[in-house]
């Protein structure tokens, strides 16, 4: 699963060798997914037969799919040519073990060349990992968040330059229902400020997703698109989550680099509120965010969880300034010019040649907690959106 | 134009258990038999090579029955030997329908029939175990999303008029078998009630989505499903919620009244058979994108492009001015305008 997330495929179907489905739902299954490439992974010694089995089932559901899938195999010689006589199909190779990095290489470059629109072509996801190289060599550890009409990537560059890179198909456009149908209508609501019925936001949501490029006109509009965006970052660190991939990392990575969708935010404060909260950043961390070709620092966002209430000293160009914060607190410090942050009774530090927003100091807590009924939620939204000030105001 | 008279390609999946379909180059009518099959339960594994004592690469040439027939208990699949028999047979009534490579063979019992049927006039272009494809020349129209099985009946309309809705008493047994044109908006409850009084189909401008969710599952999306099960039919031709049809759709469908007709579903289009030189292509309409993205609606006034404009979001987009309010551009297209981007 970790290969498929960092080449960008779309997982249609999973099956293992203990299915409790017997051959027959095994190949319908097989055959609804019309799956452009299949990967048959052996990783113990006693997972033959029963791939041998999947082998056949694929073989019945999807002989005479055109174009016919690829098939690729994790295994040693003797169970790869079982594998592959069962399958049947016309073209299988040889993968590395999927634990390793070569067999995770491997399974990325097949999937981006099945992606590939031509030969020459650079995808998307090569060319944000490549910026997230980039600017890794310049920062350290990074994370560069890429929000697009159909896909949300999440790369995360260590400081001793080790790329793990997340690439899924939940977009706030076109695959927005997608996101509707995985985490239900709720998922959606619970962040929006307002209240809106369910059968009106599944509208508001399918019509968008048959409207490639369509702009938020109105405030209700760029809420729901805000909201999505949250959710499709953290559905996106879910299945990262499910695949191994420590979310961790990503939760605490020292530099967020906002681009796509969410860098076009009109303002750089809703921006950096959905990284916030769709990543559920932890410690201190830098957002950029990039418009126009031209990376902007944004903001530092300190999150903490104070054992008693801390004091949050940020000095720029205007002199310094101290808020206090307790548990739940969540504020916006604006700043001019070169930025400098400390606190007595937590552990926040960090420096900035200039910042366009200023210092976000979130001690809302991890996980965030959304109160589940209308009419605690609403308020705790809504004032969590004042507080970055993320939303124009409603014309009258 | 939305309404094209042209030639066509339709695409026919067939579900796992084909046992005929047509041939390639077979002529063929809407509504026609493309293939048919059975719906297999679970599937029993039957020793072969090793019980008969054969090679695998030699199965085939001891085989009695040939892979994808219908077999009974104890009838025998293959066997080797004269006076000291070795054989395989089949443990239930069912087919026979998979030689593994081991030479084992897999039989499964028959629970159910399916059939698949065209919806094209045309010829058969391709056929195999998967999918016939039909090629044809017919009226057709392209929706935004279609959900259920094929359809194939007449149109019979079912509406007042253009922003009309399709009310479930309108709807009785007489119009089983019909594709019934239900207006600007077909709520769940009409839905049910025509796919209840057998009527093939239902086209409508508009399908509320929790409807849609309500009939086919919570995890309907905007984009067309296919479904083998047995469910309504549905044709949403331009969105989501509620809409009215533009005249440039409403007037060929209300003059189509009678005529045979499809829906193929996987490709949300309806085709119409019609001689070429009826009249119904029209201008191509534009829609409009509701400034909170609930409603789809025609653009029937005078839209003037307008300059760059901040809108109360604060995008700043370039934009037509309309009557109640500047648009942006994105957010109005033509009825055919591609709905799919690249991921």
């Amino acid at each position: 699963m970790r290969g498929t997330l960092a080449g960008g495929a779309d997982l249609v179907t999973t099956l293992v060798t203990n299915d409790p489905r017997r051959f027959v739902e095994r190949a319908a299954v097989l055959r609804a997914a019309r799956p452009d490439l299949v990967v048959a992974c052996a990783s113990e010694r006693g997972d033959a037969d029963g791939l041998v089995d999947l082998a056949e089932a694929l073989r019945f559901g999807c002989a005479a799919q055109q174009p016919c899938p690829e098939l690729m195999i994790q295994a040693d010689d003797r169970v790869r040519a079982r594998i592959a006589d069962a399958a049947g199909l016309a073209t299988t190779s040889a993968l590395p073990d999927i634990r390793t990095d070569a067999g995770r290489d491997a399974l990325v470059a097949r999937i981006r060349a099945l992606r590939r629109p031509s030969r020459d072509a650079v995808l998307r996801d090569e060319a944000v990992e490549a910026q997230a190289g980039e600017i890794a060599r310049e920062r350290g550890s990074v994370l560069v968040l890429d929000l697009d009409e159909a896909r949300a990537s999440l790369c995360h560059v260590s400081a001793s330059g080790v790329l793990t890179s997340v690439h899924a198909r939940l977009g706030i456009g076109a695959t927005a229902d997608v996101l509707l149908a995985r985490v239900g209508v709720d998922g959606i609501r619970r962040w929006i400020p307002r209240p809106v019925d369910a059968p009106v936001l599944v509208e508001r949501v399918f019509n968008r997703a048959l409207w490639p490029g369509a702009v938020p006109a109105t405030v209700a509009a760029l809420t729901l698109e805000i909201a999505l965006a949250r959710e499709a970052i953290a559905s996106a660190l879910a299945l990262a989550d499910r695949a191994g991939i420590q979310a961790a990392t990503y939760r605490a990575p020292g530099t967020v680099l906002l681009l796509g969708k969410l860098a076009e935010l009109p303002r750089a404060s809703a921006a950096v509120l959905v990284a916030i909260e769709g990543l559920e950043l932890d410690g201190v961390t830098t957002v950029l965010r990039e418009q126009g070709g031209v990376i902007d620092p944004v903001a530092i966002v300190a999150v903490t969880w104070p054992r008693r209430s801390a004091t949050v000293r940020v000095s720029d160009d205007t002199g310094a300034h101290e808020e206090r914060i307790s548990r739940g607190s969540f504020l916006l410090m604006p700043t001019s010019g070169a930025v400098k942050l400390s606190a007595s009774g937590a552990d926040l530090r960090a420096e900035a040649a200039s910042l366009s927003l200023g210092v976000v100091v979130d001690a809302r807590g991890r996980p965030l907690a959304i109160p589940p009924r209308d009419a605690e939620r609403l308020p705790t939204i809504a004032r969590w959106h004042a507080a970055l000030d993320a939303l124009p105001p409603e014309p009258a | 134009m939305p309404w094209r008279y042209a030639r066509h390609s339709a695409e026919h999946a067939l579900p796992i258990g084909a046992s005929e379909h047509a041939a390639v180059g077979q002529t063929v009518r809407a509504g026609d038999v493309l293939a048919a099959g059975a719906t297999h339960g679970i599937a029993i594994r039957v020793a072969g090579a090793r019980r008969i004592g054969v090679a695998v690469d030699d199965v085939a040439r001891v085989m009695r029955v040939p892979v994808g027939a219908e077999v009974e208990r104890g009838q025998i699949l293959a066997r080797t030997g004269r006076r000291f028999a070795r054989a395989a047979t089949a443990p239930v009534d069912g087919r026979l329908i998979h030689l593994r490579t081991d030479g084992d063979f897999e039989v499964a019992p028959i629970v159910g029939k399916w059939v698949v049927r065209s919806t094209l006039d045309g010829s058969v272009t391709r056929a195999d175990d998967a999918v016939v494809a039909v090629e044809g020349e017919a009226w057709c129209l392209q929706g935004a999303a279609g959900y259920g099985p094929d359809a194939v009946g007449e149109i019979a309309l079912a509406m007042d008029g253009p922003a009309g809705e399709l009310v479930p008493n309108r709807i009785d047994t007489r119009m089983a078998g019909r594709i019934l044109v239900g207006g600007a908006r077909s709520a769940a409850e009409a839905i049910t009630r025509a796919h209840a009084c057998g009527v093939g189909a239902v086209v409508a401008g508009a399908v509320p989505a929790v409807g849609l969710r309500a009939v086919y599952g919570p995890e309907t999306t905007a984009r067309s499903s296919e479904a083998s099960l047995d469910v309504p039919t549905v044709l949403c031709l331009i969105g989501f919620g509620a809409t009215s049809l533009p005249v440039a759709l409403y007037e060929p469908l209300a003059a189509m009244g009678g005529l045979r007709a499809a829906v193929h579903s996987a490709t949300a289009r309806l085709f119409v058979f019609a001689p070429p030189a009826e009249p119904f292509g029209r201008d191509e309409p534009s829609f409009v994108l509701a400034s909170d993205w609930s409603t789809v609606r025609p653009v029937e006034e005078h839209m003037a492009m307008s300059t760059a404009t901040r809108f109360p979001s604060e995008f700043v987009a370039d934009a037509l001015a309309a009557p109640d309010g500047a648009v942006p551009v994105a957010n109005v297209r033509r009825f055919d305008a591609p709905r799919e981007v690249l991921a």
